[in-house]
């Protein structure tokens, strides 16, 4: 028999070789397209299949945990009894249910106890803590951290780090500049989280770039964080060689108003790079460094137009008073319409008699253009 | 010379002819369908990169971030009176922390801007103006009165006879350093801005190096000029005052097949080409762009019949003529549903448009095509579209006529010419079935089975039907381009989206039904747009600020509690009836959110 499929085989090959070379390689491609397209038709139906019953049995597993969850934490007997957290015990049956021991339903259970700690900060939080480190939920984290896949690292460090699990240097700061910048971002954000003692260690040794994005999640992470002593940022203005570092740390002195980095901002003026002294200017314009206006005015005029509207923009904030007519100079005569709006806009920020009497003057004297862009910058209507 | 003359009458020269055609379209098709399985894998390992990428990250956090950009939203309207004001809703709901809605009435000779002056409390401001980009006049420019709208501006211009020419008015107008360009009859996930603006602040900003012995400094990172995401045919779905409900393939055949050309031109195409960073454009309908880098390249082109492909196309070319790296980023998340034609007229006068504005760009930036000046886009970009979109239609074309003359000849070798057609057949149903799945991998957007497998189907109708009709089209705007014929802009019907079916139900029932059967409750009201009327219990505000209220049901326990996205004067013991989306139910009641207050 299969010498007889053998020989078929054999003849169908021989036939096929005997056939022109456009029409083998049609063949094969019919084959190939078939056996691919079942294959699509399998996945996409297998993947349908597949999450159906995942919800299913999120469905089955989901009110067992939350059952869990309720009659340990949430209604526990001692929350009112100002007992220390180390102190609770749970019910050891309902922690050593066989169900809690499958993989899957671990991983729903860290789901939950994330969700849930979210939502619940204080005794009911650091409970939930002690439930995930009593059902020895850590272990599988700390073993994804281990993982080759970095997807999968990312989420043993938001997982440890929502539950406020701590990890060792040596482990998290070396991710801290890998080359992926979604580990590292997570990296990052883990360690200004877990680190206690030196949350901002990592800039010290980071060389690789701090993304947009991962500013924002980051300074989410540092300005609502309780328990984060906040450190004098300018020493990393000073010295760091990474741009995006010293970028962001201009923001966070502007946050937190750090009035003394403002001789360190003032030296960053001194950089060739043009984004960087945008960057300085915008800084001291938020912290209000009236004593960098004479600096600011004195190096305006060999700016690039991006350094002139941040200096214009910081006087405005400053509104010293001071430089006034140089303000209403630079709405007269700029050729530049950002310049002008950006010069009107300062004027009116100084909200000042003084400031007040120019601005009625100028739309009395001025032309229409300049009359226009005024009560354009005076319309509270107009919001940007 | 008796042999030559020999070989041109005897029909050797034709033989020669037919036999290099034969092969040398033989080597196009399988070129283009190896193409077409290459861009499958590559968009397969940048949706699975995407969603590796993308698992945990929290978009929330920008949404209450002081360092989130500014992002200006601009959408052109003309003659849009019928559904201008639930549009306009629709477009001030963004989930973003800092945006303005700029409108740009584009010379209507209808009641859109009657209507938003009075549905927006808009009044005319004096606006210094600036032109940027070319434009016809604008004639006045209104901002609200309503501190609610606050984000809102109404452009009143000329009609310039194209979507480019208002667009270009409203970057001029636009406040911020990204614009989103849309239309406004498009309806747009909530989250597009954050999902839209997530790619520009992927990569590293403004950083520079140092030229010529430290003497000059010179940009040096690669800069996001743009960024678009999947769009879909919203022709079947439910929507309601602008918010998407629920997701479903459209149910006539045209749009359906639209759909699915869609789901392969984003999931399959443009997701292949942003692996290897080589997007040849964002769809008109929806587009985030560099505002500094498009009013370099000089705006939209409004004399161009395909105004997105080119914009894109002068944004990519004054990087490289300015020795500077960029990056076009596609998402390949649906965040954007638009109106398909349902008429084959209204489809033609559409698909010629593209044909001849294809056509169009080639002739125009033909300076590109080959060049290596232009990185990518010279050598892949430009050559795919030359050979693989312009040509395609025309060798398909004289590859007909060529099969006809074969069969009236009788020299066809019906067995080859059979598995030759098979092959093509199974090898487009295969990739379309690919497509899909990639989509399927990304997020479920239909809820039932036969939704999924309904449109899966329509790839092995669409080379009989749908195909023919995409070649023709094409063809037909690529003779209009020869001819130079004047285009006729045509305005399309629209269905009236939005249309829904209204559930109105008080309180005490809404609740009643929930606790007596929920499972059935669930599918009555859950994520839909229902009135609610009953009488208010409680007045309490959102941690935003927002107004919540409760509804009195009669229970002891449960009650309704209605989330507001905008201030509501209203006060306890007031019969209302509130307008929302029906969101979640538990012990405690049920919860409708967005809700605004019809009385």
């Amino acid at each position: 028999m299969w010498s007889d499929l053998v020989d078929l085989l054999f003849q169908a090959y021989e036939r096929f070789s005997l056939l022109p070379l456009f029409i083998e390689i049609a063949l094969v491609f019919i084959v190939i397209a078939i056996i691919l397209t079942i294959s699509a038709y399998a996945s996409i139906l297998f993947r349908r299949y597949k999450a159906y019953v995942h919800a299913k049995r999120i469905a089955f597993l989901s009110p067992k945990i939350e059952d869990l969850i309720t009659e340990q934490v949430l209604l526990n007997e001692n929350l009112d009894k100002d007992m220390p957290i180390e102190s609770f015990e749970f019910d050891k049956a309902a922690l050593d249910n066989k169900i809690y021991k499958k993989p899957e339903v671990r991983q729903i259970l860290i789901d939950t106890l994330i969700r849930y700690r979210k939502n619940f900060r204080g005794e009911v939080g650091e409970l939930l803590r002690k439930l995930y480190i009593d059902m020895v939920l850590q272990e599988d984290s700390y073993k994804k951290l281990k993982s080759m896949a970095w997807e999968t690292k990312i989420k043993a460090l938001v997982e440890l780090t929502q539950m406020d699990i701590p990890i060792a240097d040596v482990t998290l700061l070396p991710l801290t500049n890998s080359r992926n910048p979604t580990l590292r971002a997570a990296a990052r954000n883990a360690y200004i989280q877990l680190s206690k003692n030196e949350p901002f260690k990592f800039f010290d040794i980071a060389t690789e770039p701090i993304l947009p994005w991962d500013q924002l999640e980051m300074f989410k992470i540092i300005t609502t964080s309780k328990d984060i002593a906040i450190p004098n940022f300018a020493r990393w203005v000073s010295y760091s060689t990474n741009k995006s570092i010293v970028s962001f740390c201009l923001k966070l002195i502007a946050h937190y108003d750090q009035q003394n980095a403002i001789p360190t901002v003032v030296g960053l003026l001194e950089t060739k790079d043009h984004y960087f002294r945008a960057n300085a200017i915008n800084c001291l314009g938020k912290l209000t460094a009236e004593s960098a206006e004479p600096r600011l005015v004195s190096m305006y005029n060999s700016q690039p137009i991006i350094c002139q509207i941040e200096i214009l923009k910081a006087m405005g904030r400053i509104a010293s008073g001071k430089y006034l007519e140089f303000l209403k100079h630079e709405f007269l005569y700029s050729f530049n319409f950002e310049i002008q709006m950006n010069a009107a806009r300062s004027i009116i920020k100084h909200n000042t008699q003084t400031s007040r009497a120019m601005l009625n003057e100028l739309v009395e004297t001025t032309n229409e253009d300049n009359r226009i862009i005024i009560k354009h910058c005076q319309n509270p209507l107009i919001k940007y | 010379m008796r042999v030559i003359t020999d070989f041109f009458t005897k029909g050797a020269f034709w033989d020669t002819i037919a036999m290099f055609y034969q092969y040398a379209v033989f080597i196009y098709g399988t070129s283009l369908l190896m193409c077409y399985g290459l861009l499958a894998m590559m968009s397969l390992a940048n949706i699975r990169r995407y969603q590796k990428k993308n698992a945990n990250v929290d978009y929330n956090i920008i949404v209450e971030s002081p360092l989130a950009p500014g992002i200006s939203v601009i959408a052109p309207a003309f003659n849009e009176g019928v559904t201008i004001i639930s549009n306009v809703r629709s477009l001030l709901t963004f989930n973003y922390p800092k945006y303005e809605v700029i409108i740009i009435n584009d010379g209507s000779t209808d009641d859109t801007l009657d209507k938003l002056i009075v549905e927006f409390e808009m009044v005319e401001v004096e606006y210094a103006y600036r032109e940027k980009l070319n434009c016809k006049p604008v004639k006045r420019i209104f901002r609200s009165t309503n501190p609610a709208y606050d984000k809102l501006s109404v452009v009143d211009k000329v009609n310039g006879k194209s979507k480019a020419d208002a667009s270009n008015a409203g970057v001029n107008i636009s406040a911020f350093d990204y614009y989103l360009c849309t239309d406004v009859d498009c309806i747009l996930d909530k989250d597009t801005l954050i999902k839209l603006i997530k790619p520009f602040m992927d990569e590293e900003t403004s950083t520079t190096k140092e030229i010529n012995g430290d003497i000059q400094i010179q940009e040096d990172y690669k800069r996001v000029i743009a960024s678009g995401a999947t769009l879909r045919m919203v022709n079947s779905c439910d929507v309601d005052e602008g918010l998407m409900i629920r997701v479903r393939p459209p149910r006539r055949f045209l749009p359906r097949f639209q759909e699915m050309e869609y789901i392969r031109a984003y999931c399959l195409g443009k997701m292949g080409w942003d692996l290897i960073n080589a997007v040849p454009n964002v769809s008109g309908g929806l587009g985030m762009f560099d505002k500094e880098i498009s009013i370099k390249a000089g705006g939209y082109d409004s004399l161009s019949f395909a105004e997105d492909m080119d914009l894109v196309t002068r944004m990519g070319a004054y990087m490289k003529d300015n020795k500077k790296k960029y990056s076009v980023k596609y998402v390949p998340i649906t965040l954007c549903w638009t109106e398909g034609p349902t008429t084959l007229k209204v489809f033609g006068r559409q698909r010629s448009r593209w044909g001849r504005g294809l056509a169009q760009l080639m002739n125009t930036h033909r300076k590109i095509l080959f060049n290596p000046r232009y990185g990518r886009m010279g050598l892949i970009v430009f050559p795919y579209h030359f050979f693989y979109e312009l040509f395609a239609p025309v060798i398909e074309f004289l590859g007909i006529l060529f099969y006809v003359y074969l069969i009236l000849t009788n020299q066809i070798n019906w067995p080859y010419a059979i598995i030759l057609i098979v092959f093509v057949y199974t090898y487009s149903v295969m990739i379309t079935t690919m497509a899909l799945l990639w989509d399927q991998i990304t997020f479920k957007y239909y809820t039932t089975w036969g939704e999924t497998i309904g449109l899966c189907l329509m790839a092995f109708l669409e080379p009989f039907i749908y195909h023919p009709l995409i070649v023709w089209f094409a063809l037909k705007g690529y003779w209009d381009f020869v001819l130079g014929r004047k285009h006729v802009w045509g305005n399309m019907q629209r269905q009236g989206l939005g249309a829904q079916k209204k559930i109105t139900v008080s309180a005490a029932i809404l609740l009643k039904d929930f606790l007596n059967n929920p499972k059935r409750a669930d599918s009555l009201y859950m994520s839909k747009s229902i009135e609610v009327t009953g009488t208010v219990f409680d007045v309490d505000k959102t941690p935003d600020g927002k107004p919540m209220i409760y509804l009195q049901t009669g229970d002891n326990i449960g009650g309704v509690q209605c989330l507001f996205t905008r201030n509501a004067n209203i006060n306890k013991g007031q019969d209302v009836t509130i307008k929302g989306i029906c969101s979640a139910y538990s012990l405690e009641g049920v919860v409708v959110k967005d809700c605004s207050l019809v009385k």
